[in-house]
């Protein structure tokens, strides 16, 4: 029980060597896994809200041109992400994080939420790409392309979306909050991502260079996930 | 004590020398801006800032050119007075090149007022029927030996013209933007390692003027725009660019009054500072190279510093950067000396 006490403060470089443990990622992303499926309802929620979003797209533009097109999925897709990984750090009530802050180094549990929630995001973009795909004419003519820009998006967003709804959780009104905080900042991956895309509609020997775009995104996921890592300790620490 | 001085005199010597020195002398039109080939024509050229009438001792030069090797001399020159001119062309029968028609700039040298151009000022449309080798007249008389302007003056510009001076009032408001974001960020790195309101506090001050200076920055450019480009908002990248990081830091600000703990508002601020500043940087420094952009130094533009840049305007754009900067953080540091008084008042430290 004494041990519990000790909440591991971020400047104390003794307890984060001694905590910086990789092995309890996999346990952790477990039971991120778990808890989603013992809380089905809120999952299904997401599912259902990503059908009626594609399904009042189509209403109100029922034949989108290409660029339109890429545009509505990629706002399908960041609006159901936002919403997806708002809960992220709410969900669990404050004193069962303080037990998860026990067990593992902050840098290891936000690594969890954040290959939870890529995972998460992958599933409910393609879930939108199905079902836009199915209501409309669908333009990709470049599936690998295209594909790995969805992944590409759902772990980018990801970490930007989870370190956002970390700071949000702490304030009161968080859902306004983590819009507000995170548009502005996953704007640069978003306009990659709609030139990805973009890219991915042209046949291959007419469409234009995709890698330059894809090393950009991954400089950015970079530099993101590691502030994630060095700025996580300062947020969870109360 | 010395910096602010320096800030006032800095900024007074651009505000008077980015106003007061003229610009060079240029030519804004010629009459008739095209012609067929195969005839004798008279042009006039209507000159900016020019002394045509200047009393000179050597004979005015008028060219019509293509490039250094292939010109047309007029035969005839006429000053009418300072600004107006009249040259008479004998126009060949033959191009310089395959097109149907050909570009050329009109040069006026003259020998004490100096050398005034405008590119592609005249179209030569070429007549069908007339083939054969290039006319002697194209090579007989070269652009050669032109005299510079004297004096101090910023050089003129087609489009640009007299808002060339903006030079020095908008684009410093995004170098003063970046100082002072990152000025704000140095503090939110310093509270989170001491956990000192004071340093919340400074990074918050750094933060607002960074947003009036971005704010100051927009709107000059948008007031150039609508004289350059036509329209005060075109949706270029770099307009949307500053927008967002104006966003970023007004979420800031609302993220920072978000938290009835002053202490655990400001850490997280801080955090997300940190974070967001992070995310500017391929904003403003990658994302502008790859799209199309109507600035300078982008796609099919001019680079910027090379060409648009001389000599004259660096000895006023670089103080005029200084002085900017310097103004930014002594607002910055007023602000946050106010606040801490404020603080003191209500109770706070």
């Amino acid at each position: 029980m004494g041990r519990c006490f000790v909440v591991p403060l971020p400047s104390n470089k003794r307890l984060l060597r001694t905590a910086m443990d990789w092995g309890s990622l996999l346990p952790l992303l477990h039971k991120e896994i778990v808890l989603e499926w013992r809380q089905r309802y809120a999952v299904s929620g997401i599912v259902l809200y990503v059908v009626s979003m594609v399904f009042v797209v189509y209403i109100a533009s029922a034949k989108p041109t290409p660029p339109v097109w890429n545009t509505l999925l990629w706002l399908i897709v960041l609006f159901a992400s936002i919403n997806a990984v708002v809960k992220s750090f709410v969900r669990e009530s404050g004193a069962r994080q303080l037990y998860y802050y026990q067990l593992a180094h902050p840098a290891v549990l936000v690594l969890a939420k954040i290959v939870y929630n890529a995972l998460l995001l992958v599933v409910l973009s393609g879930l939108a790409l199905v079902a836009f795909a199915l209501v409309t004419d669908c333009p990709v003519q470049r599936w690998p392309l295209f594909g790995g820009t969805l992944v590409l998006g759902a772990w980018s967003f990801s970490i930007a979306f989870t370190f956002i709804s970390a700071i949000a959780a702490k304030a009161d009104n968080s859902a306004t909050l983590v819009a507000i905080l995170s548009f502005p900042v996953v704007l640069p991956i978003l306009l990659t991502l709609l030139r990805l895309s973009a890219a991915a509609f042209a046949p291959l020997e007419l469409s234009m260079n995709p890698w330059p775009d894809i090393r950009n995104l991954l400089a950015i996921d970079a530099i993101l996930l590691a502030l994630v890592f060095v700025l996580f300790p300062y947020i969870w620490r109360d | 004590m010395w910096w602010k001085i320096a800030s006032v005199v800095l900024l007074v010597y651009t505000i008077v020398a980015g106003f007061l020195v003229p610009l060079k002398s240029g030519i804004e039109r010629v009459e008739p801006n095209a012609a067929d080939a195969n005839q004798l024509v008279s042009i006039r050229l209507f000159g900016y800032n020019t002394f045509f009438a200047r009393p000179a001792s050597e004979p005015i030069r008028v060219w019509l050119y293509y490039d250094d090797e292939r010109a047309l001399r007029a035969k005839k020159v006429q000053v009418v007075n300072d600004t107006i001119m009249e040259a008479v062309f004998d126009l060949p029968a033959t191009l310089p090149d395959n097109k149907p028609f050909v570009l050329l700039n009109a040069l006026v040298d003259h020998p004490t007022a100096g050398a005034s151009l405008l590119p592609a000022a005249f179209t030569l449309r070429r007549v069908d029927t007339l083939q054969g080798p290039l006319d002697r007249a194209w090579t007989a008389d070269p652009v050669a030996q032109l005299h510079l302007q004297e004096g101090f003056s910023f050089p003129y510009q087609n489009i640009l013209y007299e808002t060339i001076r903006n030079t020095y009032f908008h684009v410093p408001m995004w170098f003063v933007l970046l100082f002072l974001f990152a000025a704000s960020v140095w503090y939110s790195l310093q509270y989170l390692r001491r956990s000192r309101l004071a340093f919340d506090r400074k990074a918050a001050a750094y933060a607002e003027v960074g947003i009036l200076f971005g704010i100051l920055g927009l709107t000059s450019g948008m007031v150039w725009a609508n004289y350059t480009w036509g329209k005060p908002w075109s949706n270029d990248i770099k307009q949307i660019m500053t927008a967002v990081a104006l966003l970023v830091y007004i979420a800031y600000f609302i993220l920072r009054g978000s938290f009835s703990d002053p202490e655990k508002g400001a850490r997280l601020a801080a955090v997300y500072n940190i974070f967001a500043f992070a995310s500017l940087i391929p904003l403003l420094y990658i994302l502008p190279r790859m799209f199309d952009s109507l600035h300078p130094g982008a796609k099919g533009n001019p680079a910027f510093g090379s060409q648009d840049l001389d000599n004259t305007m660096r000895l006023v754009f670089y103080p005029a950067i200084l002085g900017w900067t310097l103004l930014g953080f002594w607002i910055a540091d007023l602000r946050a000396r106010y606040q801490r008084l404020h603080d003191k008042a209500m109770g706070l430290e």
